[in-house]
């Protein structure tokens, strides 16, 4: 079986590798007839001059209002989708098969002189089913519906000081993006670990407004009021706050050239009770109560040599007492972190590699929750590097829950990632 | 909750009317002539060929005027001592360029800038390193009386081509009876600069669909040219230029008098230190490189760019370090010679001279 499956996933990377280009590219790279490299060390990892056109709003670093609007060009439509084998194994046992492992479905654009805009929506996956109950059950679709990201910039408000992002948006604070990580299947532990009973989640985007700039350069700031809730309406009075300051040393943005360190501070209040089924407002906020407070702080570094990135993030949450379940008279309190190392080579960076660590260790009380990841990928892009939106992708993970061997795991995918 | 649904659908549909309408009406709306690009806040364009060439409506071309721009254009009777003509920093056989690091003009003086290429000077909205200058028209005039170019006053240059019988003959062939003027002078060389276009390099080949015509490495150098290496950052478009300006931490040489490019001309700060993109066609003709010359070679120049250029607190923020390695920086080099036209050389047959030199 295995074998059919390795000579069916050769055929294709073979046949793959002798098609021609795609016509079809994503969305800036189509509008401006760049290659994706321009902006990407390799999709979907941003390498400086994507980090500074990020931070403009969408249009080339220092030339904002000298491009075409969307209404002047094609349809900034994009699609990304990942397609494999995947090989999980446990003490239970193994299980291995095709799949699909998301969709996101990407607008993005200039509106008019320092306005942008980014929608990103994933659709929800029934077929192929997560799970045996299939898609009649309904209840563990393979991946939800969500508008993950529905922002509006406006760029530019004082020179680089300020630009303001409205809407659903990656904040700030993930000084390393999960979304932009060339991880497939590994997440950034830390980034998704479920504190105790806080409905906060650090890994997903959230609804607010973000102020970002920088007054020096390569000194960057952030700002941030949100509701904290993720996708969910908000649940109380009150909003979250953050803030981000990042330092690079040398040229560039700490991406793919130049030394950059950052830290974070998210300080929040979320309920701890609800009463259920008393809905107060008609955009559907939940009358939290008993609102308490949490804070995440953290540190992150991003060192370059040529194309060789080592990046690292430390993160210590702490959150009330009233959220831990566990151990009821104390603060819930946990840390954690990954590094993660990156080596692009080859002509116009067709191979990536990376090895990734990730560990959570939460407080005694919780130590059946405590988490150690070791990764590692292999990507390599395939076609004309006019189009290339096609990564052949090696995958593998070992997961382990330090106190409860039963449940380490391993998982190994081989996957084609595509963009158009 | 039904009136707000009713309300939102309708938002919606008329939201995707409006931009259909958008989408259809900038798809019937024609491309602006490339001149106009920068002016029209047009952003990145397409590596391609070149298109035909547009001359301004005061100033249409014609075969004799074009002629007699040549004929001016090589002729060194436009300087005050008779030893500099246009051609002379501006040499076809140095990619319309010189042999630098800067320009020499009468009495051996040296200028401070490199001599931009005239070759496909005619796409450029602005003129000079610094853009000063709107049009050719208005730039040829300007090194006629430069002291330290041709060092000549317009006056005795309309004197000395009035005293040629050619000169007078063909000018009123061109423009008609009535006195040699220096706006005549000027259209004349400009008309000819605007057949200065190299329009055939392997590149544009390869551009029309002859894939045979760049090798595998000039194609792969292709590839760094328009994405890793981050040329069509600002080399954008079938001229291989933005025509903007941009700050590339060149030192500002001399520092009682550095040279403030741009600024001078707009005073606006952000403009400090830079200087307008030249066109990469024919570029291995043209060494050395930037505005003062101080890259002497194509390799130097890559390997300029791939510091992420010099230091400057005004440096441009297209630029970073780039991280090419040897191979890229091989097809790189490889692809920026395919950018060498293969057209018949416009000035293989230099014009002759139309009378004596004048006492």
């Amino acid at each position: 079986m295995k074998k059919t499956i390795l000579v069916l996933l050769s055929g294709v990377v073979i046949a793959l590798s002798f098609c021609q280009p795609l016509t079809a590219i994503p969305a800036f790279a189509r509008k401006h007839g760049f290659n994706c490299n321009m902006c990407h060390v390799a999709f979907p990892k941003l390498n400086d001059f994507g980090q500074r056109f990020r931070d403009n709003g969408y249009q080339i670093p220092g030339q904002s209002g000298r491009e075409n609007t969307v209404f002047e060009t094609s349809i900034p439509l994009a699609l990304r989708t990942t397609a494999g084998h995947s090989l999980y194994k446990n003490k239970q046992g193994t299980t291995a098969g095709f799949g699909l492992y998301g969709l996101d479905m990407l607008a993005a654009g200039v509106l008019h002189k320092n306005l942008s805009f980014l929608f990103v929506y994933t659709p929800r996956i029934d077929e192929p089913a997560a799970d045996f109950n299939g898609p009649s059950n309904g209840t563990n679709p393979a991946q939800i519906a969500t508008i993950e990201s529905a922002s509006v910039v406006f760029s530019n408000l004082a020179g680089e000081k300020l630009n303001l992002r409205v809407g659903r948006f990656e904040p700030a604070y993930h000084l390393i993006s999960s979304k932009r990580s060339y991880y497939v299947r590994q997440p950034y532990e830390i980034y998704d670990f479920p504190a105790g009973s806080n409905p906060y989640s650090f890994a997903i985007n959230q609804i607010g407004i973000e102020a970002s700039g920088r007054f020096q350069p390569g000194l960057k700031y952030s700002l941030g009021i949100i509701n904290g809730s993720g996708g969910a309406p908000d649940n109380n009075t009150g909003k979250d706050v953050y803030v981000t300051l990042q330092k690079t040393f040398g040229k560039g943005e700490g991406q793919s050239a130049g030394q950059r360190l950052g830290v974070f501070g998210y300080f929040g209040r979320q309920p701890s009770a609800f009463s259920p089924g008393t809905v107060v407002a008609p955009t559907g906020e939940n009358n939290g109560r008993e609102n308490r407070s949490f804070y995440r702080l953290g540190g992150s570094l991003s060192l370059n040599w040529k194309t060789v990135n080592l990046q690292a993030l430390v993160l210590k949450g702490n959150d009330n007492k009233a959220f831990n379940y566990y151990e009821t008279t104390r603060d819930y309190s946990f840390w954690g972190g990954l590094v993660q190392l990156d080596v692009a080579a080859l002509a116009n960076n067709r191979l990536v590699a990376s090895l990734l660590y990730n560990w959570v260790q939460p407080s005694k009380y919780d130590r059946p929750n405590r988490v150690s990841a070791y990764s590692a990928l292999l990507r390599y892009y395939l076609g004309s590097w006019s189009a290339v939106n096609i990564a052949v992708h090696a995958e593998y993970s070992h997961r382990s829950l330090w106190d409860n061997p039963f449940f380490n795991d391993d998982v190994f995918t081989l996957l084609l990632d595509f963009d158009f | 909750m039904k009136k707000s649904k009713q309300v939102f659908s309708l938002l919606i549909v008329l939201f995707l009317a409006g931009w259909g309408f958008c989408l259809a009406a900038s798809d019937e709306k024609p491309p602006p002539p490339l001149t106009q690009i920068n002016t029209q806040v047009l952003g990145p364009q397409r590596l391609g060929p070149l298109p035909p060439v547009v001359a301004p409506p005061n100033n249409p071309q014609s075969s004799v005027k074009i002629l007699l721009g040549k004929q001016l254009y090589f002729d060194t009777r436009l300087s005050k001592d008779n030893t500099i003509s246009c051609a002379t920093c501006h040499d076809p056989l140095l990619g319309w360029s010189d042999k630098g690091p800067t320009s020499k003009g009468i009495a051996g003086q040296m200028g401070g800038r490199r001599s931009p290429p005239v070759s496909n000077a005619a796409y450029l909205p602005l003129q000079f390193w610094d853009g000063r200058s709107p049009s050719l028209e208005d730039q040829a005039k300007g090194p006629i009386q430069n002291p330290i170019e041709m060092g000549n006053t317009h006056q005795a240059m309309i004197r000395t081509v009035a005293d040629i019988p050619g000169y007078v003959e063909e000018f009123q062939l061109v423009f008609g009876e009535g006195p040699i003027t220096v706006q005549q002078v000027a259209d004349a060389i400009a008309a000819f600069e605007r057949t200065v276009v190299t329009t055939d390099s392997r590149f544009d080949r390869f551009a029309r669909g002859d894939h045979a015509a760049l090798t595998r490495l000039e194609k792969q150098g292709l590839e760094v040219f328009n994405g890793k290496g981050h040329c069509t950052a600002c080399h954008w478009g079938p001229n291989f230029t933005d025509g903007r300006f941009h700050n590339l931490g060149v030192p500002a040489g001399d520092p009682k008098n550095p040279d403030l490019g741009r600024y001078v001309v707009t005073k606006d700060p952000h403009d400090m230190g830079a200087f307008k993109t030249p066109t990469m066609r024919d570029v291995s003709l043209r060494a050395p490189y930037l505005h003062d010359g101080s890259e002497k070679t194509l390799e130097s120049l890559i390997d300029f760019y791939d510091r992420g250029s010099g230091k400057d607190a005004n440096l441009d923020p297209l630029l970073v370090p780039l991280g090419l390695n040897r191979m890229e920086k091989k097809a790189l080099l490889a692809f920026l010679k395919a950018l060498v036209s293969l057209n018949p050389e416009v000035a293989a047959v230099q014009p002759v001279p139309q009378a004596a030199l004048p006492k």
